[in-house]
């Protein structure tokens, strides 16, 4: 298992699209640091401390790309029989990818509050960290986010091993994360005519908004525990449904 | 001499097209075995299912005695396999790909060996989306052999390799058979195959027709003699009178094969019949001619 993690690490190292990637999260947050710098009235500074400088939204259409590509690539270049006539299990192949997709999240976030810290501290020096509620906040912009992020992916990584091409596969990750950011409250709307709807995993792309607005539960109909549980459930059984895909699958 | 892959009773159909019927046969250690049948007959269908990488409707697979099916790959660690077409990552250097794949034990010499056995020295650090057709399938090879495993699966491996490298690679085989290392080899070259396999399994219609020794294969073909007189048909008309059997087609061509007094009643019954021999020429009927007429056999069959 080690082994396969490694050889995942190591193509995901050596894709030049992966640095890219890093560079242009990084050249964007230093846009957002300049720009609060020079603008301080238009820029609300703690909103953008707490959410990376915009690095939260970058990681997303990352993560959907990488999460698309890490399976379908290897259809594509047909590398997949050589990966998979190896001793191992299909389940070990699939995890070691799954594993190194989460590997490839947390080291962006990393970088990410990397960049966030140490340019709160010299470009920002007035914001103090300990005041108010900026940590609690820093932590629940982020864990929500994961939170959805991984529902997202889960779903991204499932149309990506039944089409076996990452383009049909991004193109819905990033229709799925417009369609939080715009058709929230169309959704939100429907959900107040009929409530069953409020089950469905779309619902489940607000988590995050309503961790932060806990009055969201008046729109959602849905309680926060329940909604982060269910949020979980939804991730599992559509990386489930994506395993027993590929589980059997004739290469 | 033991058997490092055995293959009993196997079958596959996609859907209604029954592809395997029941296919048979056995690797021994050492050896190199060629698979040949017409396009479509299930070569890569037999290998994808040795490598565990498509379900299948019967049959057994073993690899040293193991068990090899689509969940259960223990024996696959002693395999390698190219098939179809070499799986290539642009992004890599053909050095990043052997390197991701060669095992920690050794690796650096396992490389070097197979880099230099296949002459990819000039190009193995310049990215692999850069390489033309051959370059990739050396590639792909060299892939499959890197780890010196105990039974390696070729499909068509000579696709694209220009008259160096086959034979750069019939050496290389030839040696690591010599190591002990196994082969299973498809090729539609059939003289290639000739002179690298040690034994033939023929398939055809969902099953191995044939499975011999190249040597027996020879044998048992014989030679064929070809007469050129200064009158053919009255020769042949006396070949006939002498109760021997020409071969089908237009020249004078009788089969010697373990009966080795045919080339010599032969030419009694010529002389006796006062013609004039001009000249004789001797040939081996290869792998081909026994190919196609196997195939021109269950034509008809079907007809
Ligand atoms: N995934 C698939 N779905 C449906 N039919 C298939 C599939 N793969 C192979 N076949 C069929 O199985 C048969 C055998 O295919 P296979 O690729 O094993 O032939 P082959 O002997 O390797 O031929 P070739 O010499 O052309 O490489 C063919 O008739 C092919 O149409
Ligand atoms: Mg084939």
């Amino acid at each position: 298992m080690g082994t396969l993690i490694g050889q995942e690490l190591f193509k995901l190292v050596h894709k030049v699209g992966t640095w890219i990637a890093v560079g242009v999260m990084v050249v964007i947050q230093f846009a957002f640091i300049a720009g609060g710098l020079i603008y301080p009235k238009v820029f609300n500074q703690a909103g953008m401390i707490t959410s990376d400088f915009v690095a939260d939204s970058i990681i997303v259409f990352i993560m959907i790309a990488s999460t698309a590509s890490i399976i379908a690539m290897e259809f594509q270049y047909g590398t997949i029989r050589q990966l998979l006539y190896r001793q191992y299990y299909r389940s070990q192949v699939f995890i070691s990818k799954l594993i190194t997709l989460v590997i490839q999240l947390v080291c962006l976030h990393l970088i990410a509050s990397l960049v966030t810290m140490v340019a709160s501290l010299v470009a920002f020096p007035d914001f103090d960290w300990t005041a108010g509620d900026h940590l609690k906040n820093y932590a629940l912009t982020q864990g929500g986010e994961t939170l959805t992020l991984l529902l997202l992916l889960s779903a991204v990584l499932l149309l990506a091993t039944l089409f076996k091409t990452n383009a049909a596969a991004i193109a819905v990750g990033f229709v799925g994360y417009f369609l939080v950011e715009i058709a929230g409250t169309i959704l939100i709307s429907l959900i107040q005519k009929w409530e069953w709807l409020k089950w469905l995993p779309f619902t489940m792309l607000m988590t995050s908004s309503q961790i932060l607005t806990p009055g969201l539960k008046s729109m959602t109909k849905l309680d926060l525990p329940w909604m982060i549980g269910l949020t979980c459930a939804y991730t599992v059984l559509l990386t489930v449904i994506s395993y027993l895909s590929f589980r059997r699958r004739a290469v | 001499m033991a058997t490092i892959l055995k293959v009993t009773g196997l079958k596959k159909a996609f859907g209604h097209h029954q592809v395997l019927r029941g296919v048979d046969f056995t690797v021994e250690t050492g050896h190199i075995v060629g698979l040949v049948g017409p396009n479509g007959a299930g070569k890569s269908t037999i290998m994808k299912a040795v490598l565990g990488l498509i379900p299948t409707n019967a049959g057994t697979i073993e690899i040293d005695g193991q068990a090899v099916a689509i969940t259960s790959h223990q024996a696959l660690k002693q395999v390698g396999a190219l098939i179809e077409y070499p799986g290539i990552y642009p992004f890599l250097t053909g050095m990043q790909h052997l390197t991701l794949f060669a095992k920690k034990k050794n690796r650096a010499e396992h490389i070097q060996r197979i880099v230099a056995g296949l002459g990819m020295g000039p190009y193995i650090n310049a990215k692999a989306k850069s390489y033309s057709l051959g370059m990739k399938q050396k590639l792909g090879i060299a892939q499959a052999l890197v780890n010196r495993p105990r039974l390696v699966i070729l499909d068509e491996p000579m696709n694209g390799l220009d008259p160096q490298a086959v034979k750069d690679l019939r050496d290389l085989i030839q040696a690591e058979a010599k190591n002990g290392t196994s082969f299973l080899i498809s090729s539609h070259i059939l003289s290639e195959l000739e002179k690298l396999a040690d034994d033939v399994l023929v398939l055809n219609e969902g099953h191995i027709m044939q499975e011999t020794s190249m040597t027996e294969l020879e044998t048992a073909n014989g030679v064929l003699y070809t007469l050129h007189t200064v009158d053919d048909a009255a020769a042949r008309t006396a070949i006939t009178a002498a109760g021997l059997t020409l071969e089908a087609g237009p020249g004078l061509t009788v089969r010697q094969t373990t009966n080795a007094t045919t080339l010599n009643r032969t030419l009694v019954a010529v002389v006796n019949a006062g013609i004039n021999i001009q000249s004789i020429d001797q040939s081996h009927p290869d792998l081909e001619s026994t190919f196609l007429q196997m195939v021109a056999q269950s034509k008809q069959k079907e007809a």
